[in-house]
């Protein structure tokens, strides 16, 4: 009834995209992830300068043609590396680099009424963006139709987040799942993420995991697989802070607008835009609902903002309780995958050395 | 070769300037620190006196006080690698007092910045918990559109330039600081005092743009390129006061006279030299080295250069102006195509034979600046290093660098 498996598909670079958007003109909206492992082209190194190898390697994927059957590509503002992403294909789109049009989202955190209509104006472009991108213009049906689809997947998720609290839903098939999300059309993803139960391993501790995103499973395949920790919950953009199923129904399109701009201005931050102080106090909340009893933050070099919440971070779990393990300035050619097996080490020594105090 | 007068009387008016702000600042008086592209004019209409986050960490930096105030930043778990620049004042501030440079900086009242990257904001927020001292943001978008030949649009047509919803959301932001300084200082705003700000920094800028005209036709160059830096840079950070204007108006002057007298830095000038990125604080020197050997000559700076074409804002609103110098100052300087139609038109104006491009890491597309320069014909060599941190600059090797470029790609004119 959608007709998605034949729709046009719009790339995304960064996480401040309405959906609802994008798919109420007849595209399915995917978001580029990178990963963990590939390694970085010189050409993606030198002209992004230095950034997170997370996003040079979404730029290496869109130079090395992999993405060429995208419809058009939408770059967010949410981070230093992907405006950056946004200045260089601006400038290789023009030069004929990019058999695709890209647009940027431009969507500040800091709230305020001024921030509201700015935000607002730059999803009424994009909605603009779009309509030219799929040839098709958004009406009132197909916004609310739109909404409908992505609020399912909000509620598919939702479920989710609750089979994860409750022992039925294993980190890495969680990341998955928030993948999927974020690149299938909602329809498809809606079973994916419905399907995402894996069970944890018996006695393996609860840990939430901060500091930079995840575009690939490999990580929390490898925490996981160790069969010592599960991974209940996040603070990145590409786990729990995904905005994903997110909708507004009004019944007016100047509404709709206005009420996604308030709905972006009211998320919980993810490390680039916000303070380390809401960061601390989001990750606290989220370790108690979930009962983790260790955090563990892996953080990219060039990934700068994440190594800014730390201090905060640390201090305010250990209020409750729970230690911090770090590992930092994650080099592109460091094996993730040790790292993390490396800080499970650490977190098993940390709880033992709590442990005599606790019994 | 004798300094500029102005850039002496520069330093030391900065010197004093410095010495009674921080013995107001002592006696009870509100001071700001503020970020290079925050709206300072509306403090200079305030009356807070305020320090510029960047000034401040080059006359750290120039102390080699860099690596110590790293050092305090890492004992509080804070990052010690990322924005150094920026950071550099925050762990200054926890150096013993008297190992700081100048007898310290007070601690400020407020501390103001624009959300610019991914941690100057994380930085402001730590500039708020210290006693005493209270944070403002502003919002930092992006810079979109970014039509051709920015430098004739900025004066008059900013709306053009950055686009009417960049400059609303500043605009509101600054009209929400304004009330915020108000409720603080229990002041009001004085907009009439604001409008002849705005004038007094517009004429600063035409004098600015007069004395860069002068060295862009001289030859040979008249002035060394780093005494320049204090002369420009230091009555930019007293833009809106009449000092400030005349301190532009005497290197005008001072220049013309050298111009007339047929004073010269090097009279074997071969080859006209051009520096793009920030100053090589750690290294000053490093701009004369090469004359003796080479007769290469650095004859532009960018501190002068956007001085002349990127401060000036000209309407009837006066506060929409400030929003216009703002909203996207740093954009012109680093974002391409922006960066690199500047820099082009600034190297052929010059006459520059060679140029040597220090990019910083935080950029983005330095390679389109130097294809841009090299496309008209100029030689490019490209440098990575972080400009204050004298550790990296000595670990480029960059003097080494720039001797094999010149004799290799930057042939001498007769
Ligand atoms: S341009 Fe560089 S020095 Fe200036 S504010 Fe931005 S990061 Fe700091
Ligand atoms: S290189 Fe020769 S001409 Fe140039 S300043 Fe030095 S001594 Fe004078």
């Amino acid at each position: 009834m959608t007709g998605a498996e034949t729709a046009p598909r719009i790339g995304i670079v960064g996480d401040d995209v309405p959906r609802q958007l994008v798919l109420a003109t007849g595209a399915v909206p995917q978001r580029l992830l990178g990963s963990w492992h590939d390694p970085v082209s010189a050409e993606a190194a030198e002209l992004l300068g230095a950034v997170d190898a997370g996003a040079a390697r979404i730029l290496d994927g869109l130079l090395s043609g992999r993405h060429d059957d995208l419809a058009g590509l939408v770059v967010c503002h949410d981070s230093q590396a992907d405006l950056r992403i946004f200045y260089v294909l601006r400038i290789l789109a023009q030069r004929g680099r990019l058999p695709f049009p890209v647009h940027l989202v431009d969507a500040p955190r800091l709230n305020s009424a001024a921030a509201r209509r700015f935000v607002g104006r730059q999803f009424s472009r994009l909605l603009e963006f779009c309509e030219q991108v799929t040839d098709r213009r958004a009406d009132l049906g197909s916004l609310h139709l739109a909404a409908e689809r992505e609020l399912a997947l909000g509620r598919a998720l939702e479920a989710m987040r609750e089979r994860r609290r409750t022992d039925g839903c294993a980190g890495a098939a969680a990341l998955r799942a928030y993948h999927a999300a974020a690149t299938m059309p909602p329809e498809d993803a809606v079973a994916t993420v419905a399907a995402a139960q894996a069970p944890a391993a018996l006695g393996a501790t609860p840990v939430v995991v901060t500091g930079s995103n995840h575009p690939d499973p490999g990580v929390y395949d490898a925490l996981e697989r160790t069969g010592e920790v599960l991974v209940v919950g996040e603070d990145h953009d590409t786990g729990d802070l995904a905005w994903l199923g997110v909708a507004v129904e009004a019944a007016a399109l100047e509404e709709v607008i206005d009420g996604l701009a308030a709905a972006h201005l009211a998320r919980p931050a993810v490390a680039t835009g916000g303070l380390a102080a809401e960061r601390a106090a989001y990750i606290a909340t989220c370790a108690e609902q979930t009962h983790a009893r260790a955090a563990l933050a892996l953080v990219r070099e060039h990934d700068d903002a994440p190594a800014w919440d730390l201090p905060d971070q640390r201090l305010e779990l250990r209020r409750r309780g729970v230690p911090l393990v770090v590992r930092t300035r994650i080099r592109p050619a460091d094996d993730p995958v040790a790292a993390a097996q490396e800080a499970v080490a650490e977190i098993r020594i940390e709880l033992a050395s709590t442990a005599g105090g606790i019994s | 070769m004798s300094r500029l007068e102005a850039a002496r009387a520069a330093t030391q008016h900065q010197k004093q300037w410095f010495a009674e702000t921080a013995r107001r600042a002592r006696g009870g008086d509100p001071i700001a620190l503020v970020n290079a592209d925050a709206p300072h004019e509306v403090l200079r209409a305030f009356d807070v006196p305020y320090v510029v986050n960047q000034w401040w960490a080059s006359i750290i930096s120039a102390k080699r006080l860099g690596p110590a105030s790293m050092r305090m930043l890492a004992n509080t778990g804070l990052p010690d690698h990322s924005q150094q620049y920026d950071t550099m004042p925050l762990g200054a501030q926890a150096l013993p007092l008297d190992q700081r440079p100048w007898g310290g900086l007070p601690d400020p009242a407020f501390a103001i910045a624009d959300s610019h990257g991914d941690v100057t904001h994380k930085i402001f927020e730590q500039w708020g918990r210290r006693p005493g001292t209270e944070t403002y943001l502003l919002s930092r978008t992006a810079a979109d559109p970014v039509p051709p030949r920015w430098w004739e649009l900025v004066p008059h047509e900013w709306e053009t330039a950055f686009g009417t919803d960049r400059l609303d959301l500043l605009l509101g932001e600054i009209g929400d600081l304004i009330g915020w300084l108000e409720e603080r200082t229990g002041r009001a705003f004085d907009e009439d005092r604001f409008a002849e700000i705005m004038r007094l920094a517009n004429e600063q800028a035409e004098w600015n743009r007069r004395t860069r005209d002068l060295l862009a036709a001289a030859r040979p160059a008249p002035v060394l390129v780093n005494d320049t830096m204090p002369a420009v840079m230091v009555p930019q950070w007293h833009r809106g006061t009449q000092w400030a204007v005349d301190a532009a108006r005497r290197l005008h002057d001072e220049v013309a006279q050298r111009i007339d007298d047929g004073v010269v830095v090097c009279p074997g000038e071969r080859r006209r030299l051009m520096w793009i990125g920030r100053g090589l604080w750690s290294d000053l020197d490093l701009y004369q080295r090469f004359q003796e050997d080479f007769g290469a000559v650095f004859v532009w700076s960018m501190y002068l250069a956007i001085a002349a074409d990127g401060y000036a804002r000209y309407g009837p609103d006066p506060l929409r102006a400030l929003a216009a110098r703002f909203v996207g100052l740093t954009d012109l300087l680093y974002v391409p195509p922006w960066s690199a139609d500047w820099y082009v038109k600034e190297a052929l104006a010059h006459g520059v034979d060679g140029v040597v491009h220090l990019v910083a890491d935080d950029t983005p597309g330095g390679r389109f600046i130097s294809e841009a320069l090299e496309a008209e014909g100029i030689p490019v060599l490209e440098i990575r290093a972080n400009n204050a941190d004298s550790r990296s600059s000595s670990a480029a090797r960059i003097p080494e660098r720039i001797a094999d470029f010149l004799r290799t790609r930057v042939p001498a004119e007769d």
